[in-house]
């Protein structure tokens, strides 16, 4: 499956995404708030590599999946792509013999609303012929339409004639998020960011979609960054795609790991919550959470040493002042003291509020 | 949770109901479609009933249809009694615009889908409960001391809630602090249609579990309506399944989930994944749920169902009750044929 | 580049030909908008009423005689001669022939004045908001500029000191700061299309930004730019005439504002009802051209939105499978 001798199709080091508030003209010395959306995250992407990002909503995912297709500049740490800085080559700093346009063609997107990611003002077939077009194929208007009824088939919207004069009113979400796939896919790209793709439609629909989408990676050689609130989402897809689960939490990652091990043996404290929050049908008791608080803290003032002390059922004094490095334990990454015996944790008192 | 799992019923029946449901049905074009076929159900007073379907499986439909708020021109037919703990019995759909006005947020209150978008932007939300209050000429003391409780069992903090706009807050705040809206008239009864839609799932966990301690406090019944079967399944006592407009099961949870008997119902437990079922088990329902004009002959589920027989293509089905639910499917099996319920169950997975 | 993928089709009908492209250029183009224009009362009464005004001003002036003195009875009433159908002045001029031949310069200015105004506010109003930043800034603060210049006031010193008698110099003099109050009003449309998912994906997929304002932004736009051409059109019929009545515009070119002032003035129009058919006349068609481009710009919002085109031309339709069919608010994932 994934060649680790290769080098790796995405690489992401250390990269900071920092958003500022813009003070206005007449604004006098106030502070400009900071939001650290990506505050430190690493990760490899291998081909045809899948790669899930959970997390609630703060939690960055979705600014670090967009950092990592090269939709949102970092403010700190590098994205490579095929070992070259992808913002070196835009910037043209790089001796890469790679051009910002073909990095560009080969990082896409799928995004979450299946009502604003077609335009309404196109038919399907003018939609698609658009990555055709733009990746300079050389295809005349009959080749075009081939490949794109090729495809819509594939995808089982038959006949394909008749999809392919419609408009995206006159198709239903789960249409409308294949469509958008096979556009992100004619553009025959390296890595595709489903962000939150599925979550948008009937749950009933959702495997069928992901099923497709896994399919077709051996096909187009693709490889997935997956974003999802949803774990079992999450875990469905990843291990389908033998690959990896990365759980954020307020712009870090908390653990990341391959997907059986993540649900069935989870180290950090927020991954067994979210293990407790994802609905599943062994009826237990909801109970109370294992949690301190519900609510998120604000991201723009993010706790002190490590993110989720402050609502951590582990949470100790240790927690409160140092920031957990990265602790390799088998195949996982986990960012908790718990995982050092000969930590300083281990003697903190208990925070209790 | 107060009620007994095991306690045996009559499935479609209740001893207690508070809201009974008669062969209600809404159609639109004169009768011409269906878009809610003969539902008869009862909601038993202080239990939590889910309600799982597809989106245009009929499921919101029946959440207007017993607040008699079915919009225009679809109209609503059939016998629809709410009774209350301490009254008479009323049939709803007798009673005048007033009344039914009276009744709405009082006796029943609903949280609508999409609801975030429920509140003005331009009045704080101690302004909405206080609108809310006088609406219904209610003593307004009361009542705020009554919504900062609310509010604090929603693990809200009253005085900065109260006072916020609804933009400061986030979703998950905005949701509960509706949800605390719909409950500051005291009613008996509470239906939620996609109440945690569009939360993380950390908040809609955390909000089933304050559900579950609002119905033991304050001595409610719930209707909670979804798309997503395992969601609800931790808090409902009992689920009712419906598919094209049509109530096709209605069990005690753990029934429907060990025993589930409709096929659509395996189906629909077999396509969403979830962390404890094995990974080849999960399997996406083929084919696609009919529209109101395109009902399929006799059984609608039978062009996907893999049990499928000739008399299912003919005829409805009626109900085949069972332990602890009910569904209907041409069940129980025909004389001569071998196979009993159970393994008939089991080839529908 | 290319994968493994088997583009392999059952379709049979993938060659396209000339014959097909021009037909299908014809449907979308001509047949379907045309389809949902004329399905709409209130364009097919504005369309109809437009098209008399352009036979007036193209076959109408052909044929029928000029406005000269002398060339009817003099202080004639209405319907009193046939050759002279509407009356005519204290001297002599046929007043339906001053009506028809005055249309042919009030069609130009209004195209060329509602051309310019809606076409410089498109282009200035969806760069500034595409684009943002300092280019944004820029053309935002030219905008507030020119919107900040009392219009009227500007076009008459303009008026006064260049003459202008060509009737399309006059059209964009008139509307030479129109533009600016509905560039801030495309950009700001703009800026709400722009967070479309659709454009985030034209800009993954490498598309120039000429490319994304093009077939992204602006088809998107149309509704409100049609509606907005028709009341530039109206701003210029009613200009031109108050500038002619005024007489700040040179009197060489017809106008139903000199019409005006001529009823006003020679023939004291105000004065007893005598001459009051020499004011309501050409204010019948400075009202009559008013109402037509209103009703069209009501009813021709309606010809770029997808739904209506295809609901009439009588398209399929999936049913729908989403989670949420009316609102779109409870698919987004929020905190």
């Amino acid at each position: 499956m994934s060649s680790s001798d290769a080098e790796p199709v995405l690489s992401l080091s250390d990269v900071e995404v920092h958003f500022e508030s813009r003070s206005g003209l007449l604004d006098f010395g106030d502070e400009t708030q900071t939001v650290r959306a990506v505050d430190g995250v690493s990760f490899d992407l291998e081909e045809r590599d899948v790669l899930s990002l959970v997390g609630e909503s703060g939690s960055g995912k979705t600014t670090l999946g967009k950092t990592s297709i090269g939709l949102q500049r970092p403010t700190g740490g590098s994205v490579k792509y095929r070992g070259h800085d992808i913002w070196d080559v835009r910037d043209g700093n790089s001796d890469a013999d790679i051009t910002w346009d073909e990095i560009r063609q080969s990082l896409q997107i799928i995004h979450q609303d299946p009502g604003s990611s077609l335009n309404p003002n196109r038919r399907l077939v003018s939609i698609l012929s658009e990555p055709l077009q733009l990746t300079g194929a050389d295809l005349s208007r009959g080749e075009r339409r081939e490949r794109i009824y090729g495809l819509l088939e594939h995808v089982g919207m038959t006949p394909a004639s008749d999809f392919a004069d419609r408009y995206p009113h006159e198709l239903s979400g789960g249409e409308k998020q294949r469509v958008a796939l096979c556009r992100a896919l004619l553009m025959n790209p390296d890595v595709i960011l489903a962000d939150e793709a599925i979550s948008a439609l009937d749950v009933s629909l959702r495997v069928e979609m992901m099923d497709l989408m896994l399919d077709l990676q051996d096909e187009f050689d693709t490889s997935y960054v997956f974003i999802s609130h949803d774990l079992s989402n999450a875990r469905y897809f990843t291990q389908h795609g033998d690959g990896k689960i990365g759980v954020m939490y307020l712009g870090e990652l908390a653990e990341i790991g391959p997907a059986e091990d993540m649900v069935n043996d989870p180290h950090h404290p927020y991954t067994n919550v979210l293990r407790w929050a994802t609905p599943d049908l062994s009826l237990r008791e909801a109970g109370e959470p294992p949690m301190r608080k519900i609510d998120i803290p604000d991201p723009v003032n993010p706790p002190s040493g490590c993110r989720f002390h402050t609502r951590c059922p582990e949470a100790r004094e240790a927690c409160r002042q140092e920031s957990p490095p990265d602790y390799h334990h088998d195949g996982q990454r986990v960012a908790c003291f718990r995982e050092d015996d000969d930590h300083a944790y281990w003697d903190s008192p208990e925070l209790t509020d | 949770m107060a009620i007994e799992r095991t306690q045996q019923r009559d499935a479609i029946g209740a001893s207690d109901p508070v809201i009974r449901m008669n062969d209600a049905s809404v159609t639109y074009d004169e009768g011409e479609s269906y878009v809610l076929d003969g539902v008869s159900l009862e909601v038993e007073r202080g239990e939590i009933l889910g309600i799982v379907g597809e989106s245009g499986s009929g499921k919101s439909m029946l959440a207007s249809a017993m607040l008699d708020a079915v919009p225009n021109p679809g109209l609503l037919s059939g016998e629809i009694t709410y009774r209350p703990s301490d009254g008479d019995e009323t049939d709803i759909l007798e009673l005048s615009q007033s009344e039914l006005r009276e009744m709405r947020w009082e006796d029943i209150s609903m949280v609508f889908q999409g609801a975030m978008s429920s509140f003005n932007p331009t009045m704080k939300i101690r302004g909405h409960f206080a609108e809310t209050l006088d609406a219904h000429d209610a003593d307004r003391t009361a009542g705020m001391e009554r919504a900062r409780e609310l509010l604090s069992d929603l693990y809200l903090d009253p005085d900065r809630v109260l006072d916020s706009y609804p933009h400061e807050l986030s979703g998950g705040m905005t949701q509960r602090a509706l949800i605390a809206l719909s409950l500051v008239l005291d009613p008996d009864l509470l239906v939620m249609d996609e109440p945690t839609a569009a939360l993380d799932l950390l908040m809609q966990r955390s909000i089933l579990q304050l559900l579950g301690g609002l119905r033991e406090k304050y001595d409610l019944t719930m209707v909670f309506i979804t798309h997503d079967l395992p969601l609800v399944a931790a808090l409902a006592d009992r689920l009712a399944v419906m598919y094209a407009f049509k109530l096709v099961e209605i069990a005690d949870t753990r029934e429907m989930i060990e025993n589930g008997g409709h096929p659509y119902t395996r189906a629909l437990l077999n396509s969403t994944p979830n962390l404890d079922a094995p990974l080849e088990e999960m399997r996406p329902i083929d084919g696609k749920s009919p529209a109101p004009i395109n009902l399929p002959s006799g059984c609608a589920y039978h062009p996907r169902c893999p049990l499928a027989t000739e008399q299912c293509r003919e005829e409805v089905p009626g109900y085949h009750e069972g332990v602890g639910g009910a569904w209907r499917g041409v069940f129980p099996p025909r004389r001569g044929d071998q196979r009993n319920s159970a393994e008939l169950r089991r080839l529908a997975r | 580049m290319g994968g493994e993928f088997s583009f392999e089709t059952t379709s049979s009908d993938v060659e396209v030909t000339w014959g097909e492209r021009l037909r299908d250029f014809y449907e979308e183009f001509v047949y379907k908008p045309g389809l949902v224009a004329w399905n709409d009362r209130r364009t097919k009464i504005g369309g109809t009423i437009l098209a008399v005004y352009v036979l007036m001003a193209t076959v109408g002036a052909w044929l029928y005689r000029t406005p000269t003195s002398n060339q009817a009875a003099r202080g004639l009433q209405p319907f009193e001669v046939w050759s002279a159908p509407l009356g005519s002045t204290g001297s002599g001029e046929d007043i339906l022939a001053m009506a028809i031949h005055a249309t042919p310069s009030m069609l130009i200015m209004i195209a060329t004045g509602g051309v310019f105004a809606t076409g410089v506010a498109v282009v200035i109003g969806t760069v500034a908001g595409y684009k943002g930043g300092v280019v944004d800034r820029g053309l935002t603060s030219f905008s507030d500029v020119m919107m900040s210049i009392p219009g009227l006031p500007l076009v008459m010193v303009l008026a006064v000191v260049f003459s202008p008698t060509n009737p399309a110099l006059i059209g964009i003099l008139i509307t030479i700061n129109y533009w600016a109050g509905l560039a801030r009003a495309i950009r700001s449309q703009v800026l709400t299309l722009r967070e479309n998912s659709y454009v985030e994906a034209s800009r993954t997929m490498g598309a120039s930004t000429t490319r994304i304002l093009y077939k992204d932004i602006i088809p998107n736009l149309m509704p409100y730019v049609l509606v907005n051409f028709a009341n530039a059109a109206r701003y210029v019929v009613f200009t031109s005439v108050g500038l002619y009545y005024l007489g700040i515009l040179p009197t060489s070119v017809a106008n139903w504002g000199l019409q005006l002032n001529n009823a006003y003035k020679q023939a004291g129009a105000l004065v007893g009802t005598g001459a009051l058919y020499q004011l309501v006349i050409p204010m019948v068609a400075i009202m009559g051209i008013a109402l037509a481009l209103i009703l069209l710009s009501q009813g021709l919002d309606r010809v770029f939105n997808p739904r209506v085109r295809t609901r009439l031309a009588g398209e399929s339709e999936s049913t729908a499978g989403d989670v949420d069919d009316e609102t779109t608010a409870s698919s987004e994932v929020m905190t």
